[in-house]
């Protein structure tokens, strides 16, 4: 039985077929660097919680939602930073966050 | 119970870091988090390698548990603080597990992992071995672990609690949100169940709310604290998570945590399933 569990950067897209994901992924970025430790939190479109990330060590991360409006909130020490984003299936949408 | 003999702040962990009454145990979702830095002085147990049986879908055997928790120096004695990644989900699932084999003293560090990197606390990369123990468990505790037969036998009679998020509770999603989402299973959840996030009793930085906020989401999806409460979610552990709100920090009776969960319920032939936003009817 797999995990429920978050991995580090987000799921690899090897073996995944792209066709039936609505992949949202990026960077984070702090103090104009890749953030090494952090999360980033994924918000539906009512701003309730749907699922967490740790970064990976270049700020990575990754999450395969539904078609639709999401907010990103990324969390480093001693910072917040919250983005809008919109998914749709058959897409990989990237961005980076820019923490202050 | 109380808050007090379940949660330790990091205050109370930093003064306890050398107790030899007490062990940290780091259980993670990324079992190689450890391997990178951990608290110091800190064991690790893998939810995958060490808590489950590598043939049938079932926790180890109260003998291999007992072989498993000596080996890493742990006694029935020890107070056992377990801390994790992601709202402390795997060690709740950890403390629920250690309930089910009867171990006396277990708490979770508030906010776990996720609080302690974002204090900056200090994490180290030291392993240590702790002397091995001759570890006695006791025979699993079934009052705290639900089974699929009593699972169907509770709808639209005890308080059925899907912790999973919104879209996978109404079927728009099969898994939570950082995997990929193919399944074998149908989507939807148990019918009658509320949807209450295991995320909601989480504050941003991972610790727990209040007592008072707490209840307050529950009494508020319909939770009725006089009947009995199966918990579940996809496999049994953001579950456990808020197995742990409602029996060890709220205090109600009779909550057990179904770890068939939907991976089990929706592949199920012939039961009872309901689609979309609403609980649905018996």
């Amino acid at each position: 039985m797999s995990s429920c569990g978050a991995v580090v950067g987000g799921v690899s897209l090897d073996r995944v077929d792209i066709a039936k994901e609505a992949v949202i992924q990026g960077v984070v970025h702090h103090d104009g660097k890749p953030a090494s430790i952090g999360y980033v939190r994924l918000h539906d479109a009512n701003d309730e919680f749907t699922a967490e990330v740790p970064i990976s060590s270049q700020g990575e991360f990754r999450f395969f939602a539904a078609p639709g409006n999401w907010t990103l909130v990324a969390l480093v020490p001693g910072a917040t930073k919250r983005a809008e984003v919109s998914a749709e299936l058959g897409q990989i949408t990237d961005l980076d966050l820019l923490v202050a | 119970m109380s808050r007090n003999e379940v949660l330790v702040d990091a205050e109370w962990a930093i003064a306890h870091l050398a107790d030899e009454k007490v062990v940290f145990v780091e259980v993670d979702e990324d079992t190689a988090a450890y391997d990178t830095n951990h608290i110091s002085g800190a064991v690790r147990l893998d939810w995958r390698s060490d808590l489950q049986d590598g043939t049938r879908r079932d926790f180890v055997s109260k003998e291999a548990f007992e072989a498993l928790l000596g080996k890493k120096g742990i006694s029935a004695d020890h107070t056992v603080v377990l801390y994790g990644g992601n709202n402390n989900w795997f060690a709740a699932y950890a403390y629920w597990y250690f309930k089910l084999y009867g171990h006396k003293d277990v708490r979770l560090l508030d906010g776990g992992r996720k609080k302690w990197e974002l204090e900056s606390r200090e994490l180290v990369s030291e392993v240590v071995e702790l002397p091995v123990t001759t570890y006695v468990a006791q025979e699993q505790d079934t009052s705290i672990r639900a089974f699929r037969d009593e699972v169907i036998k509770a709808i639209g009679v005890e308080n059925l609690v899907d912790v999973r998020s919104p879209d996978e509770y109404a079927g728009r999603l099969l898994a939570p949100a950082h995997l990929p989402q193919e399944q074998s299973q149908v989507a939807g959840h148990i019918p009658t169940a509320a949807n209450i996030p295991w995320s909601k009793t989480a504050a941003e930085d991972g610790s727990f709310k209040s007592d008072e906020d707490l209840k307050a989401i529950y009494e508020t999806a319909g939770v009725d604290f006089s009947k009995d409460t199966i918990a579940y979610c996809r496999i049994g552990e953001r579950s456990a998570h808020s197995w742990f709100v409602l029996h060890e920090l709220l205090g109600a009776k009779n909550v057990r945590n179904y770890d068939g969960s939907w991976t089990e319920y929706g592949s199920l032939v012939g039961v009872p399933v309901a689609l979309g936003d609403e609980p649905g009817q018996a």
